[in-house]
């Protein structure tokens, strides 16, 4: 039932703008996979060009195995949820539901009994009368969802569809998503720039910037392990120290950096030699006061107090201060701004990469 | 404060006149049509009549040149929206580097002068019918069918701008849903994009009849042999004054009221409606707002309406007994200063005789310019009896201004107009 | 190329049976309806009058002579120039002009009151009966001008009445009537687009220049004038247009002595029947119009796109 989508080597491009290069990629039948970027990285592009309102100028899409070239939108197996929804204004919740069997030459009764049983499915029995403007916005989603899946898609594209609700009703609706997709057990390819949402609802992710894929992963490697300098510090928070290889070895790197020289783990997939200029990324939670296998001295900026955390930001050589997120005991002292602590981080919780783009604050 | 005051009272003394200014000749006009003077006018009021109601119901060449209206403005409305339809789509599909000049060239002709559309118009349709040999009878030479491509020239530019703001609130997005849904395009236009456009098209053919309905300048040269009603309205406001067009008037402003006062109360209507379905739809919303604040258009336009139905009605009430009995006094009167201007007149000539008679024997007298008879020779009124056939010649002196119609500005131009 | 490549987007995009609907209304629009007539017309306009059996005969030759016509008159005139028709094309623009900045100022401030002092049901209802005069034929917009300043109007009625003057005032005749009517017509497609510009206004914006200090007509003069420039200017071309090129209102409400230069392409159809003549009287008042209003879009800085919406 589900279907496998393969890209190969497509790239789009608009004159001279290049919006997506290089992209090859396999997404098996079933799964939840999700493009994570930030605007304007080419995201949005690579859906319409899987959807089919974009042709690749060069590189291959198929589904289930056949070429999509030439195959117009309303061919292909697969249905889009746009990032404004697109419902039409003009016409009933039961009519918008239905309007791809209407376009078939599907009967009206048959629309009518298709459209109620796929609003039971996202629970707005009996509700098939109303007008759109008279829905609610989480309720807008999910007949935009029933829309796309009465066409009985192979594929269902998501364009950002969460990011005009506010954010209770996002998180809401981030398992209710994936409710429906386990429930239709249809491939859902998922869109967005919110690392939230990607992480807690995908299979995997694909990390894109500037038109490239970066990496492609389950949520916790890519978490975990970052191949990219950009993956590093868009996903998450990370402190990105700057420096020089000076030695590699057995999975580490030793990296010169302005606050003293430091060891962390390689990424297998990213190749470093000594002399080269790196990062070394360092989670605010891996960071503690006065232990780990690196340590060093640096003077207190601030403290910001959230309640259950504590962020303690520590000058550095770079404008950007170093951050240390502490769970808030109860028993730990204000730290006092100007005073030096000796901070330090484990080796194997600090990563460091090849030099490169860092993701825009 | 007081400099507030000051500004508030000159902007009142500012909006009573250009109110006045606004409303002043249509009001003036419309009473006219109730006076049954000959010469549209106010002042002095004769009698309350509906005969010229009468008149312009009788009159051939107006009923003719109504259905020739018609008949062009539903064909140009035809032609138009489509027209203004395409454009207004072309616009949103055309190319930034050609949309200005694209957009320059379907604007201008609502900025070129009407005349010069008729004229380019009827030249280019006679040249291509010379050119292919076309006989006179034909389509190319047709007074209609010129007319109807002549004003669609322009017309449907105004279609377009209808279209363009109306499509300015539509997203694209939705075309694409629909073809992603698996409509082809015909269906993406027919099922989404038509639907949403369906007010504007209303308007728009709306706009596009008034429009055709009285133009002018276009028609006046793209119909050389068929008349519209605007071209015998003109020729007969040109050729002699008469209240039955007061009439006319009377009968489109009460049509233009009426549709306006439907229109609105529709709209609040909708608006209304919208609003209850919202409120009832989601529970957190707002109730309705009350319709207080907006009682006073539907009231000033109902007052409106009211007056004019009643002066209608009680014109043709009064008519059906008073009028007579009233126009027969004033006849009466008319006859008595008539008769005492001529009485004077001839005593004046009998001394005048007189005194020729001593002097020699003189050319006989030409009163034409001074005399109070020279009204008689006043085309205007022999334009507006020339229809009624009065037992008695209306009496030349008017009771104002016995002498008025010999400075007339009407007389003579009438006179000029007609070398 | 890219002409091929947006050909192959259309239709694409509209499928071959919508994409070449649009295509063709939009071109027998573009080019059977407006650009070709107005190149026949300037075409004629360097013609000879001729009968249609002489057209391509040896006679049909291009000449100048109708413009040469409407410069210097016929070889009988003794003048250096044709004062009179020169005459009539000049009045006729002044008098535009002069139409126009007098609608432009009793407009302006009724727009401004619509736009932003007026309350909802108000508002409306100056809208509505701005429009109602609107809709009454143009013809009969004149006769009622006609009415009025007639020798027996009301006004001289009421003017002799109160006794401020004994004879009756020739209006028609010193052409008072015929200005006043012009004014009239074309008065809403003043207010319009004033009124949508001034609207669009952000109101914080003159709160914020009334809380600094400005006084009333500064306010005016720095913030909303230059803001509603091209509703401005889009007013005063759509009136100059309209007045220049106005046929109805000159024939009804002109004097006898003065012709408005639409008068004379009239007659040169209808009474003297000199086609080509009439075509190049025609052109001429298209490109001066033209002329004009582009001069008044330099002057006010304003691009014609942000002028017709």
């Amino acid at each position: 039932m589900s279907a496998d989508v393969k890209l190969d080597d497509v790239w789009v491009s608009f004159g001279d703008f290049v919006a997506v290069r290089e992209a090859s990629l396999t997404i098996q039948g079933g799964e939840f996979f999700s493009f994570l970027g930030p605007s304007g990285c080419g995201k949005t592009t690579l859906l319409r060009t899987i959807s089919g309102f974009q042709d690749p100028t060069r590189g291959r899409v198929s589904i289930e195995g056949h070429d999509m070239a030439g195959i117009g939108p309303n061919k292909r197996p697969t249905a889009l949820i746009f990032q404004n929804l697109a419902l039409f204004p003009l016409m009933t919740v039961a009519e918008n539901i239905a309007f791809s069997l209407e376009v078939r030459g599907v009967g009206k009764a048959e629309r009518r009994k298709r459209a109620d049983e796929l609003l039971e499915l996202i629970a707005l029995s009996g509700q098939g009368d109303k007008k759109i403007s008279e829905l609610s916005g989480g309720q807008k989603q999910r007949v935009a969802i029933a829309r796309a899946l009465a066409v009985e898609p192979k594929v269902l594209l998501l364009d950002e569809p969460l990011s005009a609700l506010d954010l209770k009703l996002r998180q809401h609706m981030r398992s209710e998503l994936r409710a429906i997709q386990q429930r239709v057990g249809i491939t859902f390819i998922y869109i967005t720039h919110d690392q939230g949402e990607a992480l807690t609802m995908s299979d995997r992710v694909a990390v894109m910037s500037d038109g490239v894929i970066q990496q492609i992963g389950d949520s916790k490697d890519i978490y975990d392990h970052p191949e990219t300098a950009f993956v590093a510090s868009f996903v998450g928070e990370n402190n990105a120290l700057p420096g020089k290889v000076t030695e590699v070895a057995d999975g580490y790197a030793r990296i010169e950096t302005g606050l003293g020289t430091f060891r962390g783990r390689t990424s297998g997939n990213a190749a470093l030699s000594p002399g080269e200029k790196a990062f070394i990324f360092i989670r605010p939670e891996a960071m503690q006061l006065g232990g780990g296998d690196n340590r060093f001295r640096a003077t207190v900026l601030t403290e910001e107090f959230e309640g259950n955390m504590r962020h303690i930001m520590f000058r550095t050589v770079t404008d950007k201060p170093l951050r240390m997120s502490l769970i808030n005991d109860g028993r730990s002292a204000t730290e006092i701004s100007g005073i030096e602590e000796e901070v330090g981080f484990d080796a194997n919780l600090a990563v460091v990469l090849p030099h490169g783009p860092l993701a825009a604050e | 404060m007081t400099s507030r005051g000051v500004m508030k009272f000159f902007f009142g003394i500012y909006a009573v006149m250009f109110f006045g200014y606004l409303f002043g000749p249509l009001i003036i006009m419309s009473i006219s049509a109730f006076n049954s003077s000959s010469y549209p006018r106010v002042t002095p009021w004769e009698c309350l009549t509906g005969e010229w109601f009468v008149k312009l119901a009788n009159d051939a060449r107006l009923v003719e040149g109504l259905q020739n209206s018609f008949l062009i403005g539903i064909c140009v409305v035809l032609v138009a929206v489509p027209l203004g339809l395409a454009g207004a789509i072309m616009l949103t599909q055309i190319g930034n580097r050609v949309r200005s000049f694209y957009y320059t060239v379907v604007i201008c002709p609502i900025l070129v002068p009407g005349v010069v559309l008729g004229i380019s118009t009827l030249i280019f349709w006679r040249r291509l019918g010379n050119m292919v040999g076309a006989e006179d009878g034909s389509l190319l030479f047709n007074d209609i069918f010129l007319t109807v491509l002549g004003q669609a020239t322009f017309i449907s530019a105004y279609c377009m701008l209808v279209f363009i703001a109306r499509l300015q609130r539509f997203d694209p997005v939705q075309e694409e849903a629909a073809l992603d849904l698996g409509a082809t395009n015909v269906q993406a236009f027919t099922k989404v994009l038509l639907p949403f456009l369906k007010p504007a098209m209303g308007s728009a053919a709306v706009l596009a009849f008034l429009a055709s309905f009285e133009n002018y300048n276009t028609t006046v040269f793209t119909s050389q042999a068929t008349s519209t009603l605007t071209m015998v309205l003109a020729s007969k406001v040109r050729y002699g004054i008469d209240p039955s067009i007061s009439a006319l008037a009377v009968i489109i402003i009460g049509l233009t009221l009426a549709g306006a006062i439907i229109y609105e109360v529709l709209r609040r209507r909708e608006a209304r409606i919208a609003a209850q379905r919202l409120a009832d739809g989601l529970p957190g919303g707002k109730p309705a707002p009350k319709p207080g604040f907006g009682a006073l258009p539907q009231m000033a336009g109902i007052m409106i309406l009211l007056v004019v139905v009643a002066g209608v009605a009680t014109t043709v009430v009064a008519s059906g007994y008073n009028a007579e009995a009233c126009k027969a006094e004033i006849m009466q009167e008319k006859l008595r200063i008539q008769e005492k201007f001529a009485e004077e007149q001839r005593k004046l000539r009998e001394e005048r005789m007189k005194q020729q008679q001593n002097e020699a024997p003189a050319a006989p007298a030409q009163p034409k310019a001074a005399s109070p008879f020279g009204n008689v020779f006043d085309p205007n009124n022999l334009g507006s009896q020339s229809g009624t056939a009065k037992p008695e010649p209306e009496a030349p002196a008017k009771p104002a201004s016995p002498f008025g119609n010999v400075f007339d500005p009407n007389n003579l131009k009438q006179q000029s107009g007609e070398q | 190329m890219l002409l091929v490549n947006y050909f192959r987007w259309f239709f694409t995009k509209n499928g071959l049976v919508l994409g070449s609907i649009l295509m063709g209304a939009v071109a027998f629009w573009c080019i059977v309806m407006i650009i070709l007539p107005q190149m026949f017309m300037l075409d004629y306009s360097f013609r000879l009058n001729l009968a249609p059996h002489e057209y391509g005969t040896a006679k049909d030759v291009l000449t100048l002579e109708n413009y040469e016509y409407l410069l210097y008159g016929s070889s009988a005139n003794t003048d250096s120039f044709n004062f009179q028709d020169l005459g009539v094309f000049w009045r006729t623009i002044v008098a535009a002009l002069f139409v126009t900045a007098f609608d432009l100022a009793i407009c302006y401030p009724i727009a401004f009151y619509m736009a932003k002092v007026a309350q909802g049901g108000l508002s409306r209802l100056l809208v509505l009966s701005l429009i109602v005069p609107y809709w009454v034929n143009e013809i009969l917009r004149a006769f009622a001008f006609r009415i009025i300043f007639g020798a027996s109007g009301i006004i001289n009625e009421t003017g002799m009445d109160l006794g401020l003057w004994d004879q009756p005032i020739d209006f028609i005749r010193a052409d008072v009537a015929l200005y006043a009517g012009l004014s009239y017509a074309y008065i809403l497609l003043m207010i319009f687009p004033i009124y949508n510009a001034i609207e669009s206004l952000d109101t914080n914006q003159l709160e914020a220049a009334r809380d600094l200090g400005s006084p009333w007509w500064r306010i005016h003069w720095r913030v909303i004038i230059p803001y509603a420039k091209p509703g401005i200017t889009s007013g005063c071309t759509m009136v100059f247009m309209l007045t220049a090129g106005a046929l109805a209102a000159p024939q009804i409400l002109g004097g006898p002595s003065s012709l408005w230069f639409t008068q004379r392409v009239y007659e040169l159809f209808n009474k003297a029947i000199h086609w080509p003549r009439g075509s190049a009287y025609a052109f001429v008042l298209l490109v001066a119009c033209i002329v004009i209003v582009l001069l008044l879009m330099r002057l006010f800085k304003v691009r014609l796109g942000e002028i017709a919406r």
